[in-house]
């Protein structure tokens, strides 16, 4: 990871999945390590239960606040991931949730398939998997919802930021909220300490 | 059969319109635009209707041409400021049968506030215009505006002066157009403006104003006279009538249909001639378009940027230019049209639009509506997803506050109660009053669902007059929907969102009764309501999975293996178990757990 350039990271899911929360601790954590940071959401539709994407540069100096590439993805959902996959070049990381699968209402109803073919499409397009059960880690740290937490922990090994960054980021996402940080740092260290013994589907 | 008449250009407008096969018009008066309406109002066989303001007027307007009638919308130039809202979005979806826009501008302002130029209006909304010089044209491009209306399905604007509104002049009349009937079919995908409907119809429009272009190429309205004189006029308006008496030896390319301007056109004219102006009013409208060819041209450095011309000031103005050594002849450049956006890959992935939160009372609302065969006209807030498969239970989205003077203009024109208008609570506040107001005062049959469920819930969640939550988190004053309705003097009722019994016979009652009714659907947006309101139990045996449940397209209904399951986000709505015709479905209240 050469440290001119800029790099960038989109974070992909459902609307209130905390898409925007795991935006602003990565946005925060880059800002943390010195680093010009820009970030960019479409976030009217965010509540309403459809696909969010949020997306943060960071770099000695960023120009623009999106790109039409992203150099990591984070999938907080096993849908939204697939469908990021193609914001992914060669060689790009795909942090997903392996278990996390929310049907939109196409699939429900049974005009749709869910896709099943995350791993073979990662592959062919020469992108690295790491998926994780992340709400089973959530919970373990002592909440489902940290699942957003816990792939920003399994993303961190392949981004540039100290561990002290993070850490700072984290609290700084829960002002005041004590039990909610010391939630998300645990949920963010079972994440980390995930990679290498990634869960498959 | 031809007759003369001697009518000012409003007259001939309005007369025009008639012939055209117009049965309806409707606007706000503004000088120089008055007299269209109060003329039209004098003509059988059209219906012509004052409005609230020229917002409203458009909407009303465009309801009409989505039932079928051919609409004339009148105003003055700043009156489209305040119709700027519709007509933006109006060229996106296009029309049923023809609506034509009168923009009278006031050049010299002798009744009015600004100068605005407004033909920038056409090229800011890519519809096409066009600009009569006298009674005459005004008269016969009318039909022509109609027909260019249908055939590229787009509202047309027609660009009216002061001169030529208030000009009389001779006219002969023609007899009337023959049109068949246009019947009114749902598209969502045309008149209904989500964002990823809107995108494809972006891409409609920048394709019709290049197939416009090579219209007006060859538009008997846009006419070039050879004259004698090493010197072209460009020109449009009542500025052609100045020009034929200032320079009548001069060669003139006259624009009945200006905008999108017929590059070809112009280039032929610099075939004849060395030295060219463009001759407008106000603001430098074609000049810039014919110096963005690369052409040599004198306009605005001479002819008055601001008030009326006329003949004097034009001779005056370019007379020295004939004196002085033609410009050498420049290669022109036609700019190619513009590049579209790639397309969006096309994927196998299944698309996740957003849809209506679980608990979502306007749920309710689109599932009791759709038990009617009403055309809905929709608005703008969370509940226009309901536009959206499965409930797929409105026809229309345009504007903030468009819902209910589209509902109003629809059912004038068929004459009956056949739209209803759907607005959120902060919309109605916004800009439906003014739409219920004059859907009253012109005694317009229609009911009207305001979906109040006490906030601005798309944006996330702010505060309205409705509510009095103010921005610094006060609380100040807050109107009531129902005393304001009764105000007005239209019939309300309220009733709970969540009791589908009631509601759905209001919204029968008020569907049936003659005239006009507002039923106010009333339940805080489910995202502001922290406790459910109970559970839903699912009987395994009696469901079949006939899916009835899931039309309502509540994501909380998941269909197992043998029966429906209810997921955790379940609010207790009891949507479901009313529609369920099996009574598989059974509500358990929150506060009755653990006592049953």
């Amino acid at each position: 990871m050469s440290e001119d350039r800029v790099r960038t990271v989109s974070l992909v899911g459902v609307g209130g999945q905390g898409i925007l929360l795991a935006a602003a601790i990565v946005a925060e954590a880059a800002a943390a390590e010195g680093l010009d940071v820009k970030a960019s959401e479409v976030k009217g539709m965010a509540q309403r239960g459809g696909s969010v994407v949020s997306s943060v540069r960071f770099g000695d100096h960023v120009w623009s606040p999106v790109s039409g590439h992203a150099d990591v993805v984070i999938g907080i959902e096993h849908l939204e991931a697939r469908r990021g996959l193609a914001l992914l070049n060669p060689g790009g990381t795909l942090v997903c949730a392996a278990t996390t699968r929310i049907a939109p209402g196409s699939v429900v109803r049974r005009e749709a398939a869910y896709p099943d073919d995350l791993e073979a499409a990662a592959a062919a397009r020469g992108v690295r998997l790491i998926a994780l059960a992340a709400e089973d880690l959530a919970q373990q740290a002592g909440n489902e919802r940290a699942a957003n937490v816990v792939l920003l922990g399994a993303a961190s090994t392949v981004l540039p930021f100290r561990d002290e960054s993070w850490q700072r980021a984290i609290a700084a996402a829960f002002p005041g909220k004590v039990r909610a940080v010391e939630v998300n740092q645990r949920a963010f260290a079972l994440g980390r300490a995930a990679v290498g013994e990634e869960v498959g589907e | 059969m031809e007759r003369s008449h001697f009518y000012s250009g409003n007259e001939a407008i309005a007369q025009g319109a008639l012939r055209a096969g117009v049965r309806f018009a409707c606007g706000y008066p503004g000088t120089p635009s008055t007299e269209i309406i109060e003329a039209a109002a004098r003509l059988e066989g059209l219906h012509a209707q004052w409005c609230i303001n020229e917002k409203v007027a458009l909407e009303v307007g465009v309801g009409a041409s989505l039932a079928g009638a051919r609409t004339l919308v009148t105003m003055k130039h700043v009156g489209l400021n305040v119709a700027a809202d519709p007509f933006m979005t109006l060229s996106l979806t296009g029309v049923n049968a023809g609506l034509v826009l009168v923009s009278a501008d006031d050049p010299g302002m002798h009744s009015s506030q600004n100068e605005q130029d407004n033909r920038h209006y056409a090229k800011f909304a890519k519809v096409p215009m066009l600009e009569p010089a006298d009674s005459q044209e005004a008269y016969d491009f009318i039909a022509e505006a109609f027909a260019l209306s249908e055939e590229f399905d787009t509202p047309v604007l027609f660009r009216t002066t002061t001169r030529v509104a208030h000009g009389r002049g001779v006219v002969a009349t023609r007899d009337a157009v023959d049109l068949a009937p246009r019947e009114y079919a749902r598209a969502a995908e045309k008149f209904v403006m989500v964002p990823a409907h809107a995108r494809a119809r972006n891409r409609v429009v920048l394709e019709r104003l290049e197939s416009l272009r090579r219209r007006a190429e060859e538009s008997p309205l846009n006419v070039l006279s050879p004259g004698t004189m090493d010197f072209g006029i460009i020109t449009s308006g009542i500025a052609y009538a100045y020009c034929r008496e200032a320079f009548p030896d001069a060669w003139v390319l006259k624009l009945g249909m200006s905008h999108p301007l017929p590059y070809a056109k112009v280039l032929e004219l610099y075939e004849h001639v060395s030295r060219v102006a463009v001759v407008e009013e106000l603001d430098p409208f074609i000049e810039e378009q014919v110096r963005a060819l690369g052409l040599p041209v004198v306009g605005k450095k001479v002819i008055p940027a601001d008030g009326e011309l006329n003949q004097d000031v034009i001779r005056a103005a370019l007379e020295p230019l004939l004196r002085t050594r033609p410009a050498g002849r420049r290669k022109a450049q036609i700019p190619p049209p513009p590049k579209l956006s790639a397309p969006a890959p096309v994927t196998d992935l299944p698309v996740r639009p957003p849809v209506l939160c679980p608990g979502c009372s306007h749920r309710s609302v689109y599932t009791a509506l759709k038990r009617h065969r009403l055309a809905a006209m929709g608005d703008i807030g969370c509940y226009t997803l309901g536009a959206l498969s499965p409930l797929s239970a409105l026809d229309t989205c345009l504007c903030m506050g468009a819902s209910i003077g589209m509902m109003a203009g629809y059912n004038k024109a068929l004459n009956r109660k056949a739209a209803v208008g759907v607005i959120g609570d902060s919309t109605f506040f916004h800009s439906g009053i003014t739409g219920l107001i004059d859907a009253n005062y012109n005694e317009a049959e229609g009911l009207v669902l305001v979906l109040d469920n006490r906030t601005t819930a798309m944006t996330g969640h702010q505060g309205h007059p409705g509510t009095g939550d103010q921005a610094e988190g006060t609380c100040g004053p807050a109107t009531d929907i129902e005393s304001l309705c009764r105000g007005i003097g239209v019939r309300c009722v309220t009733v709970d969102a969540y009791d589908y019994e009631a509601l759905e016979s209001a919204i029968r009652d008020e569907a049936l009764a003659p005239g006009l009714g507002v039923v106010v659907a009333l339940a805080p947006c489910a995202l502001n309501v922290r406790d459910k309101r109970g559970t839903i139990e699912v009987d395994d045996e009696r469901c079949n999975l006939c899916g009835i449940c899931l039309k309502t397209g509540c994501p909380a209904l998941i269909p197992g293996e043998s029966a429906i399951t209810i997921s955790d986000v379940c609010t207790g709505c009891a949507l479901c178990v009313a529609v369920c015709r099996r009574g598989a479905l059974s509500f358990v209240a929150a506060d009755d757990k653990g006592q049953s």
